[in-house]
């Protein structure tokens, strides 16, 4: 009966189409999809690179190279290198500065070591995980103001359907359709995020624990050249 | 006291632009993806125009003219060689020998004559396939204008019958309605009946009534058939009666209400009612 019921329904009609708060979702939810992509792609680029300078610096050190001269090297290249050599060069710089001093126990000697890595370590960290609680929202939060919008879209198709008498599915259909849109925008955004934020954070943690795993052994090295040294 | 120049922190540039590009390129990607993968219900199809010809003859022309065309071409090459095969000709007069000289006259006379026969048919034939073009292309017009015409009387005859039958669906839409009419008015008088017959039979007649007195009363209903409130709006005279009768509606309610809209219009929300005891 009326004209504009049989109208096309294209994506674009419909999502220029709906009524302002769906398509100010609809706008956020683009936004949240397209900043969330965009970190997904940056932390894959950087978290291959760690990886990649990672294995090669484990290589080269346990390879059995003069640790002077890879301190030097390092700090000669301090802007390319990687998180492990940042703490390699912070650790090592901090024992060498310790062992000019005179009369400084072992102990001692050490722990300064061991607490410059640590700094150097967590900083590393921090800036490995930036972004990441980003995608962890948008994968969270980004399916309810979807939900949000659909909702909106289809209580507003409904109060239309209250004026007409006769009530038929072609006049509500085009307002659900434009309503779910916004649903499917809101997984769009999500799920790239969740799997994206779930295989960093692993990415991550595997990363830290060789971090970690490489301060202990760094500093048992260091212990047996004083000793070896002191005796 | 100074502190010593420690390593600072080293933040990396992360290649943001090509992850930008990145992320503009999947999204790209994904709208392409809907807009080409899904089947999106874009358009209706639109109504199709069909012009329907019962004679198909302007096709049929152009590919009878076009053929005799060609033939005319080799034909014509022929009378533009005589005069290569006259000027040959000439030189064998030279020889002294008559007999040959009168043979080889004799030859070309022949030969002068065959072409001027051929000449001639070749002329004849040309002035055929004219006249042939000509006649086909009278034709062709003859049958483009009938056909013209033709389609103007089409058009005529349509328009009037399309005129005649839009006249038709007026008179019988109009049709349509009196019937209409009619048909609500015979269910609201049937409702009438139906409605008199209940209230009067709850009516408990007064003692002291005399004759066959007329009450109206001003009944409003709710769309159930539920009397909402009865007023008199013109009294009998005797009040007890009136009042009899006003009880009576009250008592049966619900009224019985037709179900059809239009019908109901003449009930709901208010209903004049005329009461007479028999």
């Amino acid at each position: 009966m009326n004209p504009d019921l049989s109208q096309d329904l294209s994506l674009f009609h419909l999502i220029l189409n709906a009524s302002i708060p769906v398509q100010l979702v609809m706008l956020l939810l683009l936004g949240a999809s397209l900043m969330s992509w965009w970190f997904i792609f940056i932390k894959m680029f950087s978290l291959k690179r760690a990886l990649r300078v990672t294995d090669s610096f484990e290589r080269e050190f346990w390879g059995g190279g003069d640790i002077n001269a890879m301190y030097q090297r390092v700090a000669a290249e301090r802007e390319s290198a990687g998180e492990m050599e940042h703490i390699f060069e912070a650790g090592f710089r901090e024992f060498m500065k310790l062992r000019q001093q005179p009369r400084l126990s072992l102990n001692v000697i050490i722990d300064g070591t061991r607490r410059a890595m640590r700094a150097t370590y967590q900083r590393e960290l921090d800036s490995l995980e930036s972004h990441l609680s980003f995608l962890a929202t948008v994968g969270s939060v980004s399916p309810y103001v979807g939900l949000f919008g659909t909702v909106w879209g289809i209580m507003i198709a409904f109060m239309g359907l209250s004026s007409v008498a006769q009530a038929t599915l072609a006049q509500v259909a085009p307002g659900i359709a434009e309503a779910l849109i916004a649903t499917a925008m809101g997984l769009f955004a999500a799920i790239p995020a969740v799997v994206g934020y779930n295989r960093y954070t692993h990415d991550i943690d595997r990363l830290a624990n060789r971090m970690e795993s490489f301060m202990e052994e760094f500093s048992n090295i260091l212990q047996r050249q004083v000793t070896s040294r002191a005796d | 006291m100074s502190f010593p120049a420690d390593a600072r922190f080293v933040s990396r540039p992360a290649p943001t632009f090509v992850a930008g590009a990145m992320a503009l390129g999947v999204h790209a990607l994904f709208v392409l993806l809907l807009v080409f993968g899904v089947s999106w219900q874009t358009e209706h199809p639109a109504p199709v125009m069909v012009d329907l010809w019962e004679t198909l003859p302007p096709v049929t022309p152009p590919s009878v003219e076009r053929t005799p065309r060609p033939r005319p071409e080799p034909v014509k090459p022929a009378p533009e060689r005589e005069p290569v095969v006259k000027a040959p000709a000439p030189p064998p007069k030279p020889p002294d020998i008559a007999l040959e000289k009168k043979k080889a006259e004799a030859a070309h006379l022949k030969k002068l004559q065959a072409i001027q026969a051929a000449e001639e048919k070749a002329r004849a034939e040309a002035a055929r396939t004219v006249r042939e073009k000509q006649l086909a292309e009278q034709k062709k017009r003859a049958l483009l204008r009938q056909m013209e015409e033709e389609d103007l009387m089409q058009r005529v005859t349509s328009e009037a019958a399309a005129n005649e039958a839009r006249q038709l669906k007026l008179s019988e839409a109009q049709a349509a309605a009196s019937k209409r009419q009619a048909e609500v008015a015979s269910v609201v008088g049937q409702y009438r009946d139906q409605i008199s017959t209940k209230v009067r039979g709850n009516t408990r007649l007064p003692d002291n009534l005399k004759g066959n007195p007329e009450v109206r009363c001003l009944v409003k209903l709710l769309p159930t058939g539920e009397v909402q409130s009865v007023r008199v709006t013109q009294s009998s005279g005797n009040a007890a009666y009136d009042e009899a009768v006003v009880r009576a509606i009250e008592k049966s309610s619900p009224l019985p209400l037709p179900v059809e809209r239009d019908a109901r219009a003449a009930f709901v929300p208010e209903l004049s009612f005329v009461h007479r005891p028999k």
